[in-house]
């Protein structure tokens, strides 16, 4: 798993936009000008409760990839909706795993490929301390299949104009304000569906 | 819901083993064992099945959770003798076995009707103009469904081991599809939810679904129209049994009509014949089974309160039901 920031996107996002009524693009370049623009990600990916029928529990939380949402459900047929950035190891599998830890400012410690392709990130390769620089961001879900870390996180970034982007690198991630506000609703052990998004997903977790 | 794919032979050969080690383990004489295989509307059958039997007839109960196959092995060695909801076609091998060439188990013969084949969310149908299965064959329809972005749609055909599963694969090579879709395959979790998503944002949608089902009762689905089934057409070849099943299979017509059917030992029109003239006409219907199976899976109901609830509100028909027993 690696947390690299680059920018190289395989598929591209269509947000709505409400004023021309129109699907548009939005790719790397776009969303760091609207960022810098509006201070804020698109209104498409900003936190909401939004209807969603479902059989699922209360307490869920379901990964639309394809949309970039990522739905936490609520009683009476009703989710919180977040906006998130995906990354390509996001694209590689669809299934059913559960929350097995969760993280304050967590530790992130870059791979070993990653330290050779940027010899600068040597000096992290026990573990860079958490805190605004670091990518996992204010909180990182830690995914577990069976009892087993599935090395796939949901984490907070610093980097909110990424957020529903597919990037190069990168698991699930979220604005900080938006995955503090979901870590502290979700509890060890909740269910996660990661919904199917497209024919790679289908080799299996 | 798990469709029967190769465990006939699993089912087969354990009976036999069991045969040959002379083993037959017996329920208690006074005692119904009913097999709870894993999908939402038999468990809750199965609990209304427990209420009434405990009720009306005065007999203790079991619920043994476990697989189909299980359940007709263990209907023909004694150890089960209910098994409440078994789909055919879907468990024709399982039927034809146990029921016409063992003579162990029989069919009740009041089946409730069900279907199955491919749906589309409403907002799908009308909005995308996706009508008929074989506009799923026609390359720039089925783009309206690609979420990778390879030009190919995306489809759910069920979960990996359901027999459902195979056959779909079948239809989709008969009818053409399987070169402009990608045929998934993913745990039924996994492919209601998103379901429920595509509902959520008005993405399009095409799935494997069957009825009863809670997802009906959840969402506005439409089936695809396709041709009227023609036994002459439909010609399912065991993939197990020949590398060349799916080349060698045909199915590009609908589904044959399907019901869902109680399922019980033939020893049990001996040891509690009032029991097995009373399977026989138990009359389900499927808006009944659909709304049991909502209360327990979306309203998440205890099953064994839901049933008593369901019991205690339906006693004329529940007593219908023993008057017409023979």
């Amino acid at each position: 798993m690696s947390f690299g920031m680059g920018f190289s996107s395989p598929t591209q996002t269509q947000i709505y936009d409400a004023r021309s009524g129109k699907w548009v693009s939005y790719d790397p370049s776009q969303a760091r000008e609207y960022f810098q623009r509006y201070g804020q990600t698109p209104e498409e990916f900003q936190r909401r409760i939004v209807p969603f029928r479902t059989a699922e529990k209360p307490g869920t939380i379901v990964i639309d990839a394809d949309r970039h949402f990522l739905y936490y459900i609520l009683p009476d047929f009703q989710a919180i909706r977040y906006g998130i950035g995906v990354g390509r190891e996001g694209f590689g599998w669809a299934g059913i795993v559960h929350v097995g830890r969760k993280a304050e400012w967590p530790t992130w410690t870059p791979p070993k490929d990653m330290i050779e392709r940027d010899p600068r990130l040597t000096k992290y390769a026990n573990g860079m301390p958490g805190g605004i620089d670091n990518p996992l961001g204010a909180r990182a879900l830690y995914l577990y299949e069976k009892n087993r870390d599935s090395l796939y996180r949901i984490h907070g970034t610093n980097e909110p104009w990424t957020i529903g982007l597919n990037l190069s690198s990168g698991c699930i991630r979220m604005n900080n304000d938006d995955v503090i506000d979901l870590y502290n609703r979700v509890t060890r052990g909740a269910k996660v569906i990661v919904l199917m998004t497209g024919a790679s997903l289908f080799k299996g977790v | 819901m798990i469709r029967f794919g190769s465990v006939v032979a699993v089912a087969i050969g354990l009976v036999v083993s069991l045969a040959a080690a002379g083993q037959s383990v017996s329920a208690r004489a006074d005692e119904i064992v009913i097999g709870v295989p894993s999908w939402s509307s038999a468990n809750a059958t199965a609990h209304v099945l427990e209420t009434i039997l405990e009720d009306r007839f005065g007999v203790d109960v079991v619920l043994k959770e476990t697989s189909n196959a299980e359940i007709f092995a263990g209907m023909d060695d004694g150890t089960i003798q209910i098994h409440p909801e078994v789909w055919l076609p879907n468990y024709k091998a399982l039927h034809d076995e146990y029921v016409l060439r063992r003579k162990s188990v029989v069919m009740s013969p009041r089946g409730v009707p069900a279907s199955q084949g491919i749906c589309v969310t409403q907002a799908t149908y009308d909005g995308d103009g996706i009508h008929t299965i074989q506009d799923l064959a026609d390359p720039e329809k089925a783009k309206v469904f690609d979420t990778n972005g390879d030009g190919r749609g995306e489809i759910w055909i069920g979960a990996p081991g359901w027999n459902s599963t195979k056959v779909e694969q079948i239809r989709a090579h008969d009818y053409g599809y399987d070169k402009t879709m990608q045929l998934l395959q993913a745990e039924e979790t996994v492919g209601l939810a998103a379901v429920d998503a595509a509902v959520a944002t008005g993405k399009p949608m095409a799935f494997y679904c069957y009825e009863p089902h809670h997802v009906f009762e959840l969402h506005d689905l439409v089936y695809l129209d396709e041709p009227a089934h023609d036994p002459r057409k439909w010609q399912i070849v065991d993939a197990e049994a020949d590398g060349d099943w799916l080349e060698k299979s045909k199915a590009g017509v609908a589904w044959p009509p399907s019901f869902l059917h109680i399922f019980y030992a033939k020893a049990l029109e001996e040891s509690q014949p009032e029991i097995a003239s009373f399977l026989k006409s138990v009359n389900l219907d499927v808006d009944t089974v659909s709304q049991m199976t909502y209360a327990l899976v979306v309203e998440r109901r205890d099953p064994a309160e839901f049933a008593r609830e369901w019991v205690d509100g339906h006693g004329e028909r529940i007593s219908g039901w023993i008057e017409d027993a023979d």
